[in-house]
Order: C-alpha cells, then sequence, then structure tokens
C-alpha cells in the first residue's frame, strides 16, 4: 500500500478526482443558484419550470449545451478559435490539485511549500484562452473584449498579488496549510489584514470578470464581448472556466483571510488537532466547513453582481492603478510596521475598529424622507 | 523518467523558440513565446527550484506576455507583409546575431561543459532567495529597478509628448 508509486501517484489522482467531481457539481449548482438569487434579488421569479423551484435546470441547461449547433465562423482563425475556450479550462482544473480542502494529509491533494504561488501563476495563465478567442473570432466586438480583458487582467494581476504580501508577512510561509494553521492559532487574517481582505475581494471579482467589472463582455456595449461568436459546447466551456476560476479564488479568500477549513480562533474551538482527534468525521467535517465558507463567497459574487452597476472603462483603470495598488502598497508598509516593532497583535484592532465602524455606518438610524426633500437625490 | 521528462521538454522548449523566430504571424509567435516559457518552468522545477519555476510563470507567461499579446493586438499586426528593409540593417542583423550567438556558445562551452558544477542539494525557498537578493545582491537588484523606472519615464514622456501635440494642433 506505501510503494512511492501509491504514495505520489495514485491517492492523489483520486483525491483529485473527488475533489474535481465535487467542483464541477458545486460550478453546475452555482449556475442555478445565480439565476434564482439575481431573480430574488431583482424582485422577479428566476428559473422555475424546470423540475422542483426549477432545480432540473442543472441538467437541462448540459443538455441543452451539448445539443445546440456548434457554428464556426467562416473567417475564424481555426486553430486560434478551437483553443479559445479549452486554454482556460487547463488551469482552472489544476489549481485544485493545490488547495487545502481540510486537514492535511489525507484531505489535500498535494503540499508544495510555494503552493501560493503555483495557484497565482495557473490563474494567471486563465487570460489567454479569453484574448485568443476574442482575436480568433475575427469580429471587432469580440477583439475588443479579448483585449479589454488583457488589460483589465494584467491590471488587477498587482493589486491580488500585492494584498496577499500582507498575509504571507504575518504567517511567513507560502505554504497554504502553514497559513491556515497559523490562523487558527492567532486570529483569521482578516482581522489584521482588513485592508489586504478588501482588496483581494475587489480584484478577485476583476479578475474574473464578474459584473462591476465585466467590461470584457459588457453587452451593452460589445453584444457579449469576447464569447460574441461561440455557441454551444464552447460558451458553455467559457462558463465552465469562469465558475471554476470563480470557486478558485473564493477557496482562496477562504484559506488566506477567513481561516480555512477550522472554525477556531486562538487555538480554540474546532482547530485542526480536534478535528484530527474526531478521526475520518472530522475530516469530512473540516472539508464541509471549508466548503460551506467558498459557498458564503460564491453568493457574495452573485450580491455583488446583482448591486452594482458596471464601471465605465476609465474608472476601472483608476480603481485598479490609482486606489487598489496605493492601499496594497501602503497595507504592506504598515504590516512591515508592526512585524518589525513585534506588535502584531496591535493590528487585530485594526479589523476590529473598521468591522465596528462598518457596522455603525450600515444600521445608523437613517434621515426621513420628508425632513430634507433637497437631500433625497444625493442619498443613494 | 526524469531524463525522458527533461528532453521532451527541452524539445518543446527549443521547437517552439523556432516557431518564434520563423512564423510570419505575430500573435502565433508570442503564443509560442509562452508555450516555451512554460517548457523553462518545468525545467526550473527539475532543478529543483520551484520557486524560480512560479516566478517565470507569473511573471513571463502571466503578465508580460499578455501585454505583448495585447500591443500585437491593439496595433492588429496579423497580416501584414513586411516592408524591404535596407541591406545594411539585413548585414548588421545578421552579423550581430552571430556574433551574440558565438559568444553565447563560448560561454556555454567555458561554463557549462569544461567546468566543474557545485554539487545541489541547492536552498531554493522564498526565504533564502529574499535574503540574497537583498543583503548579497542588492546592489545588481535596485540597478535592474532603476533600468525599468527609466524604461517607464520614458515611455510616459513619450506618449505624453504626444498627448500635448494633439491637445495644441485645434
Amino acid at each position: 500500500m506505501n510503494t512511492p508509486l501509491m504514495h505520489y501517484l495514485v491517492w492523489p489522482l483520486v483525491k483529485f478526482l473527488i475533489a474535481f467531481i465535487i467542483v464541477q457539481v458545486l460550478v453546475a449548482a452555482m449556475n442555478w443558484i445565480e439565476r434564482r438569487l439575481l431573480g430574488l434579488f431583482q424582485a422577479r421569479l428566476g428559473p422555475n419550470r424546470v423540475g422542483y423551484k426549477g432545480l432540473l435546470q442543472i441538467i437541462a441547461d448540459p443538455v441543452k449545451f451539448l445539443l445546440k449547433e456548434d457554428i464556426v465562423p467562416a473567417s475564424a482563425e481555426k486553430v486560434a478559435y478551437f483553443l479559445g475556450p479549452i486554454l482556460p479550462l487547463i488551469p482552472a482544473f489544476i489549481v485544485f490539485c493545490l488547495i487545502p480542502f481540510g486537514p492535511p494529509p489525507t484531505f489535500t491533494v498535494t503540499r508544495v511549500n510555494v503552493g501560493l504561488l503555483l495557484i497565482l501563476a495557473l490563474t494567471s495563465t486563465g487570460v489567454y484562452g479569453i484574448i485568443l478567442g476574442g482575436w480568433a473570432s475575427n469580429n471587432k466586438y469580440s477583439l475588443m473584449g479579448g483585449l479589454r480583458s488583457a488589460a483589465q487582467m494584467v491590471s488587477y494581476e498587482v493589486p491580488f498579488g500585492l494584498s496577499i504580501v500582507g498575509v504571507l508577512m504575518i504567517c511567513g510561509s507560502l505554504d497554504l496549510v502553514t497559513i491556515v494553521r497559523y490562523q487558527e492559532t492567532n486570529a483569521w487574517n482578516f482581522l489584521p489584514q482588513i485592508v489586504a481582505c478588501f482588496i483581494f475581494l475587489v480584484a478577485m471579482n476583476a479578475e474574473n470578470n464578474r459584473t462591476p467589472f465585466d467590461l470584457p463582455e459588457a453587452e451593452s456595449e460589445l453584444v457579449a464581448g469576447y464569447h460574441t461568436e461561440y455557441s454551444a459546447m464552447k460558451f458553455a466551456f467559457f462558463m465552465l472556466a469562469e465558475f471554476s476560476m470563480m470557486i478558485v479564488n473564493s477557496c482562496l479568500m477562504v484559506t488566506l483571510f477567513f481561516g480555512g477549513w477550522t472554525l477556531g480562533m486562538f487555538g480554540i474551538g474546532l482547530t485542526t488537532d480536534v478535528l484530527r482527534h474526531m478521526g475520518m468525521f472530522g475530516g469530512i467535517l473540516g472539508t464541509l466547513i471549508f466548503v460551506t465558507k467558498v459557498m458564503l463567497f460564491m453568493l457574495i459574487y452573485v450580491w455583488f453582481r446583482a448591486t452594482f452597476p458596471r464601471f465605465r472603462f476609465d474608472q476601472l483603470m483608476d480603481l485598479g492603478w490609482k486606489w487598489m495598488i496605493p492601499l496594497a502598497l501602503g497595507n504592506i508598509f504598515v504590516t512591515a510596521i508592526f512585524i518589525l516593532a513585534g506588535q502584531e497583535r496591535l493590528m487585530y484592532w485594526i479589523g476590529i475598529v473598521s468591522i465596528g465602524l462598518a457596522a455603525m455606518y450600515l444600521f445608523k438610524p437613517k434621515p426621513k424622507r420628508a425632513a430634507a426633500p433637497g437631500k433625497v437625490a444625493h442619498a443613494s | 523518467m526524469e531524463f525522458a521528462i527533461f528532453f521532451f521538454f527541452a524539445a518543446v522548449a527549443v521547437i517552439f523558440a523556432l516557431v518564434v523566430v520563423l512564423h510570419r504571424n505575430p500573435v502565433v509567435g508570442a503564443l509560442s513565446l509562452v508555450a516555451s516559457f512554460f517548457a523553462l518552468a518545468v525545467m526550473y522545477v527539475l532543478l529543483e527550484a520551484p520557486f524560480l519555476a512560479a516566478l517565470q510563470v507569473i511573471v513571463y507567461a502571466g503578465a508580460i506576455m499578455v501585454l505583448f499579446l495585447f500591443v500585437i493586438m491593439l496595433l492588429n499586426l496579423q497580416h501584414v507583409a513586411e516592408p524591404v528593409t535596407r541591406p545594411v540593417q539585413q548585414f548588421l542583423g545578421y552579423t550581430s546575431g552571430a556574433a551574440f550567438g558565438l559568444g553565447l556558445l563560448y560561454y556555454i562551452v567555458k561554463y557549462a561543459v569544461f567546468a566543474k558544477l557545485p554539487a545541489g542539494p541547492f536552498v531554493t525557498d522564498a526565504r533564502t532567495i529574499g535574503i540574497k537578493l537583498f543583503e548579497a545582491y542588492v546592489f545588481p537588484f535596485e540597478m535592474v529597478s532603476i533600468l525599468l523606472l527609466a524604461a517607464i519615464v520614458g515611455a510616459l514622456l513619450l506618449s505624453g509628448r504626444q498627448y500635448q501635440k494633439r491637445e495644441a494642433a485645434p
């Protein structure tokens, strides 16, 4: 049982397949959840015809994608046109090898000591499919979508990477398992790194071309952007890659800022050791906790999409270069000062105070509309 | 096993590098360069330097080549036939290329074939590389950043001058 072949090839493959299937089921479910939730947010019904509450839509959509006619534009660059939808799938699938879903060693596929960097490397190559697809379609709207995507990805990769640096400085490791273990003995990283957490949240929305930043496929400007000319299964591949990358980014968010598979801080609560004492059940519990957290962030994606209107392209670039990058650099600087002073625990107060202020702002009593009629127009 | 992987990816790297030089379509060239970079990253993994491999993919494949593709598509350089250059330029190009190749060959032979290489295993984690970079090699590191800064300022100046002209024109 313990031959190197089993240890290095068979078990990782089995684990990867299980994780892969779970993630694909989540992707399929996410499609239905997103449409139902958008219906809820926008005060309409959403899909509710196929099966109970539209649940069979999860099966109906792939069947429809498979059976539709696959149209290839006559003047498309053939090879690049076929590579376009397939290329982003490869990194989106491989990344799931590197994410620790539950307490190691049983519930992680592999453990690489530069795991975080490898994930960043793989996710940063996903953009090629979009650029290539946009270019190969030989359609000006597609090309503009691809170009916008390239500019946006490169711009937001910088704050995305810089926001992680603060976490790395606190935890002192690039290994995702070590980062989670650090968070269970100290506070979860969103407390000391609340600024980085916010930047990461914005940047991951931009990386995935989700709605406040979905300029590559802005339907009111570019028809459908880079996938205008794609139909049937090829379009489904683009969707699959997008949703997989959303799950990857949510996994990263949970692992880096929200304690991974654990449910405890300062060594109290459901930490890794407690879960290990429970044996197999504890491992599955940890994985369930992880998946629940990830799904919460997937819901935040949908929430964002329903809440914010789309940015203009120059606003997008301004936000990235003039606000996000300086903010991320400042966060690194402040974190470094606190670490050099040996007062890492003081940073928790930054998080607590800012969360408190945000809560106060949210729940402050709203002024009555009739009292100040002149201000209603600006009240948004 | 390691040899098989090495030769496969070495062949991939060389073939795609040749495609970069020989293919007429700039988009194909840029994409082949990306494939070549990926093969190179596999070489770093084989040399037990996963950190370098990850950086190679992040920086070159993930950022720089995306920008290259962006520029190529923005200028729409797809099927334009290249204008005939003057023979002097051709001559200079060939000779400088040959000189560079010969120099490269000389140093490869000098340092890789006839010299004794230090034996591994090497420490290649992020911490060691960072400490080396900011202590022993801080001067070259800063020189490279100044070089990049100069390039950025130059680019800004050039684009800014055009912008000013356009403002002044109407």
